[in-house]
């Protein structure tokens, strides 16, 4: 096991390397200059500020460089325009915290939601609740989580008042959750209903198992069978659609940071991209890597402790 | 003998697209203590929905229509689900046809066969294991204490339908049904379960309900014989009134289908095809395939005929007023080898 956690850190990190690769590059071939719109600079300010950032060298060896300064010293570099002179990793630090509280609570309570109305909805295939389960499902995987944000903002926050309108960045503790809990549930609908819908669908075809109907012949009760041995055979495809379904949750948290004025890694990334500010955006892109292959990670080690199909043909 | 358990005109339908699929017609046998009673037939008649309505578990969109399975007094045909609890695997049991889907992959072998016993309070926690150990080495899985905490993937074919015996009989259950126990099953691994179910008959003191399509496992097997076709049982008697004074012809066509190793002739097929049960066909089901049927077998469905005391067939060539019809010779020569061999042991 250990061997194998091994390997896929090396191989995470290789596909780090090829994502901060292609990623540096495609930031640097965009068109636009830093300097461009600075009309009052001289050219020989702007050619000696290139300089200092080394703009003006090959993008191969401006590309050696950051390599080198991040990974020898940790430097990533300074912000360029957004904040100037500031080191990058000074800006994100304050960010990343809050991003990762919305985009992990909202994975956190989608899992168990969906997964309970799944079941229900699977159980009760083909009646009223079945029905208006695959109801809602269709209408939460359709509508963007954007539109569930402003909905939520505007009747829940503002008309109702019952929850801060945008997000108070020096709030702690419960009015800091208060405060999130908007585009945590905005966030979470979505895969919520897609957690629903899978799982509704694997339960339903497990429920009419030979297994199951074993366990029925063997004595058990429908609601036995049902929790021994149809949810959690159940699980085991669901662990496929983690994956997409946090990096769904963090392309939407991209938007509703912005919505509810969290001044959390989408609104850098996205104020980065239209700045330009080269090194935060490639800041952005490597957190938002990173968390992705983290999350791929941890959904393929715990196959092994979910299926011992899976742990014990990795013995061999 | 006394029947332990008794069907009598049973009828079970299923609800499909199309229309209802009467899928079991009027089906009546006993089984008798410590006896076992195969019934044969092929893809189709009803034999596995037969035993499913008795233990209740047909799927959701069948039904039985009428008809009565009586068991220790009561008839179970009216129970309700919360009923059947009392009666599936602890007094009756089943043994599936694909052991390699009836285990749930991902659970630890040795915690489903005494899953039931625990959840039902039949046996503590502690003592389970012991059990389980016990009836894993009953029906022949060596390293039992060992392989108790194996999962179903680490066992073969054969193996896995040795655990689903055992989980089967875990309860001490008084009849046992097998589905079709071996047809997933290579021949050679066939002839152990076999020997090991009977076995376990012996042992236990079961009565074997035991369903297949496969003649050669019926000799070896059955006491009685219930020969199904179109979900009517056409031909009831012991195993030698069947394998040797057959009377119907759907079963005499069945005993010519039978591949053995001295037929020179080109293997008898059934022509045509079973009738569609969304409409089964007025009178004898046969009689559209069946190369002796008479006028009155497409108007008129046959009652049972009397041959011997243990012996019934539907079918018109018994009646008084038929020709007398003699089965075919490729039969006939086949019984006169299967009794040579019989006498040679």
């Amino acid at each position: 096991m250990a061997k194998y956690i091994a390997q896929r850190i090396v191989a995470m990190l290789l596909t780090l390397f090829i994502i901060i690769t292609i990623g540096f590059m495609v930031i640097r071939l965009m068109p636009g200059g830093i300097f461009d719109e600075a009309v009052d600079m001289t050219f020989e300010q702007k050619a000696a500020l290139e300089a200092k950032y080394n703009l003006d060298k090959p993008i191969p060896i401006q590309y050696a460089l950051f390599l080198k300064g991040l990974v020898l010293e940790g430097d990533w570099g300074t912000s360029l325009k957004m904040h100037i002179n500031v080191p990058v990793w000074d800006i994100i630090k304050t960010k990343i915290p809050v991003t990762l509280y919305i985009n992990f609570f909202a994975l956190l309570i989608s899992l168990p939601l969906g997964i309970a109305f799944g079941i229900v909805a699977a159980i009760r295939k083909n009646t009223m609740t079945d029905y208006l389960i695959s109801f809602m499902v269709v209408i939460f995987i359709s509508v963007p989580s954007f539109i569930f944000a402003t909905l939520l903002q505007y009747f829940v926050a503002f008309r109702a008042g019952w929850f801060p309108i945008i997000f108070d960045a020096t709030s702690v503790g419960f009015e800091k959750f208060r405060g999130l809990a908007l585009p945590i549930l905005a966030l979470s609908l979505g895969p919520i209903a897609r957690v629903t819908r899978y799982l509704r669908a694997e339960l339903a075809e497990t429920i009419n198992s030979d297994f199951m109907l074993l366990a029925k012949t063997k004595g058990l009760t429908e609601r036995q069978a049902t929790i021994n041995h149809g949810i959690r055979n159940s699980m085991l495809p669901l662990m496929n659609i983690i994956v997409p379904m946090f990096t769904g949750i963090m392309g939407g948290s991209l938007v509703i940071e912005t919505i509810f004025s969290i001044p959390g890694m989408g609104g850098i990334m996205v104020k980065s991209i239209n700045a330009p500010d080269y090194t935060v955006t490639l800041a952005a892109l490597i957190f938002y890597s990173l968390i992705s292959l983290i999350t791929v990670l941890i959904v393929d080690l715990s196959y092994g402790i979910i299926d011992p199909r899976v742990r014990m043909g990795g013995k061999k | 003998m006394e029947p332990i358990l008794s069907v009598k005109d049973l009828s079970v339908s299923f609800n499909a697209f199309a229309g209802t699929v009467h899928a079991v017609r009027d089906v009546n046998f006993d089984l008798m203590k410590g006896e076992t009673l195969a019934i044969v037939g092929e893809s189709g008649s009803g034999k596995s929905v037969t035993t499913k309505a008795i233990l209740g578990i047909l799927a959701k969109n069948g039904h039985i229509d009428s008809g009565t399975i009586m068991y220790q007094g009561e008839d179970m045909a009216k129970y309700k689900e919360k009923e059947f609890y009392k009666i599936r695997g602890k007094k009756i049991s089943l043994v599936f046809q694909d052991p390699l889907s009836a285990l749930n992959p991902i659970m630890k072998i040795g915690k489903q066969i005494t899953e039931a016993l625990i959840l039902s309070k039949s046996i503590e926690k502690s003592k389970a294991k012991g059990r389980a150990i016990e009836l894993m080495e009953a029906v022949g899985i060596p390293n039992a204490a060992e392989r108790y905490e194996a999962y179903p993937f680490q066992f073969s074919g054969g193996m896995r339908q040795r655990i689903v015996i055992a989980i089967a009989l875990a309860s001490n259950p008084e009849i046992l049904i097998c589905d079709e126990p071996t047809t997933a099953l290579d021949v050679t691994i066939q002839a152990r379960i076999l020997e090991l179910i009977n076995e376990m008959k012996r042992e236990r003191d079961l009565s074997v309900i035991f369903i297949t399509h496969d003649l050669g496992v019926v000799a070896n097997m059955a006491d009685r014989v219930c020969v199904m076709y179109a979900g009517r049982i056409v031909e009831v008697g012991t195993c030698e009134d069947i394998f040797y004074r057959p009377a119907h012809p759907y079963t005499w066509a069945l005993l010519s289908a039978m591949p053995d190793l001295h037929t020179e002739e080109t293997l008898f097929a059934i022509p045509g095809a079973p009738p569609n049960m969304l409409h089964p066909p007025k009178g004898d089901a046969f009689a559209a395939r069946n190369r002796y049927a008479m006028k009155i077998d497409f108007e008129k469905e046959p009652p049972y005929f009397k041959i011997s005391d243990t012996h019934y067939a539907a079918t018109w060539l018994l009646h008084p007023d038929a020709p007398k019809v003699e089965m075919p010779d490729i039969l006939k020569h086949r019984i006169a080898r299967m009794r040579e061999e019989a006498e040679r042991g």
